[in-house]
């Protein structure tokens, strides 16, 4: 039986590096892992590929509110159309990294609008967007099942 | 002062060599399919939202370091699907094991770029340092046969920087962790919130267990700092402890739907991927098929798309030259 599968020989050959190949690599390994140190401790998001991990990394208070960010809107005909990626091509995530801007300029919501109408040029046009976020009241670890909501920022053409 | 300077020359000879450990160029031509053929299938089917980036306005783009360094264009739809469409040809390309310099470079670049319209945009993922890794020493290693067990250092040297890449994602997030929420981060309410905003109906019935979820967070960071020793584990438990990375992934997504699939494919560069061989067992079913039918082509060397013609069980003499 499968003599088509290739005899692994005790010694196969090996092709090594030039003294300088492997000096090469050694110093870009360096090089890179020290970047990705000091990314880590004194780096941002900013620094990619060489920033923090820091994924979840920040402790949640077991008493505090648990935010819960979303981007709606208004069409013309009355309805309530909830943005998503999908729909508008940006991630909820990214709504939350540029909060602060949406909270100054809110007319900056316009954006929305404009992916909204490339993405879905059949679709009814909004006349009002809104970033909400809802507060989940939490206890002791525990969601209550309370909530309240905060509007963010209201555009409207 | 001699002594002191040989036995750092020891060192880091000692360091050199296990840097650059010689693997089968095999396994590396297995790792290189896999993560192309990755990259092909993340931009078209898993990162669906870079590609969606052509239809929000330039205003959001907000450019990281490296986009303001070199400077990269603002993201329009030309230059959205123009990197889109050159990504995956040149990954197809090198998927098969051809121009491996030429095309898995333009891979490295295209994919870095491709990141960056993704991550400007307000936030940034943790969940492919490995790949972009892998992507960028990929391209250092010249022609590598499916299926050739003659090993190679550069070879080796591409999968264990892959490795390193993976093992400090999980080391390195543990002190990520302490900078940002401290020790209360492991006390803290991380895992209820992960919950709360995404978790699945296998998650919530967590929520009414703190105490676990708590046990969890303390089990994790045991687990990234201590994630390093799997390089010193002998085989069959580094094998175990990969497998055990692999089953955090299958949690964490069975509950709070985080995939890290750019990780875990990085991953696979710690895998005997030389004995996974689809072609050469597809086409030894279907020799045996026609075998059954009174073809008889079964015992015969079978040809492997991307390999040279097939001569024998030790392969010839038209191997690349040493680098």
């Amino acid at each position: 039986m499968d003599t088509e599968t290739p005899v692994t020989p005790l010694t196969t050959p090996v092709t090594r590096l030039t003294a300088r190949g492997r000096l090469i690599r050694l110093l870009v390994t360096v090089l890179a892992g020290g970047l990705l140190l000091a990314g880590t401790f004194w780096g941002e998001d900013d620094h990619f590929p060489f920033g923090p991990f820091k994924m979840y990394a920040s402790a949640v208070d077991p008493d505090a509110p648990t935010v819960d960010t979303r981007l709606e809107a208004t069409d013309a005909t009355g309805a309530t159309v909830l943005l998503t990626e999908r729909n508008t091509g940006i991630r909820r995530a990214e709504i939350e990294g540029q909060i602060d801007r949406f909270r100054t300029e809110p007319e900056l919501l316009r954006v929305a609008a404009d992916a909204y109408a490339r993405r879905n040029p059949d679709a009814p046009p909004l006349t009002e967007i809104r970033i909400i976020i809802r507060w989940h009241e939490v206890r002791d670890f525990t969601p209550t099942g309370d909530w309240e909501e905060e509007v963010v920022a209201t555009w409207q053409p | 002062m001699a002594a002191v300077t040989g036995r750092l020359r020891r060192l880091g000879g000692a360091v050199t060599r296990w840097l650059t450990e010689p693997v089968p160029l095999g396994r590396l031509a297995a790792f290189r399919t896999l993560v192309y053929l990755f990259v092909i299938a993340d931009a078209v089917v898993f990162t669906p939202w870079a590609r969606a980036h052509a239809d929000v306005p330039g205003e959001l783009y907000r450019p990281l370091l490296i986009g303001r360094l070199l400077p990269l264009p603002t993201p329009t739809p030309a230059v959205v699907w123009g990197v889109f469409a050159a990504l995956v040809a040149s990954a197809a390309v090198a998927a098969t094991g051809r121009l491996p310099r030429l095309a898995g470079t333009a891979v490295a670049l295209l994919y870095l770029e491709w990141m960056i319209i993704a991550f400007s945009y307000g936030k940034v993922d943790h969940d492919r340092f490995g790949l972009l890794v892998a992507l960028a020493v990929l391209a250092t290693v010249g022609r590598a046969r499916h299926g050739d067990t003659a090993r190679s250092e550069a070879a080796g040297w591409a999968l264990r920087a892959t490795q390193l890449a993976v093992v400090a994602t999980y080391f390195l997030a543990a002190f990520a962790k302490l900078r940002w929420g401290g020790l209360d981060w492991l006390t803290g309410a991380t895992l209820t919130w992960a919950i709360v905003r995404r978790g699945t109906v296998l998650a919530e019935p967590l929520l009414e267990a703190p105490w676990l979820l708590i046990a969890a967070q303390i089990g994790i960071v045991a687990f990234e700092l201590l994630s390093p020793l799997v390089f010193v584990l002998r085989q069959r438990w580094r094998y175990a402890a990969v497998g055990f990375f692999y089953s955090f992934h299958l949690v964490s997504f069975a509950t709070i739907t985080i995939s890290f699939l750019p990780h875990l494919v990085a991953m696979a560069s710690f895998l005997p991927l030389e004995r996974v061989r689809p072609v050469v067992w597809a086409r030894r079913l279907a020799a045996r098929g026609r075998e059954s039918a009174g073809g008889g082509a079964a015992g015969h060397p079978v040809p492997v798309a991307g390999d040279p013609t097939v001569g024998g069980p030790r392969e010839g003499p038209d191997r690349p030259p040493p680098q």
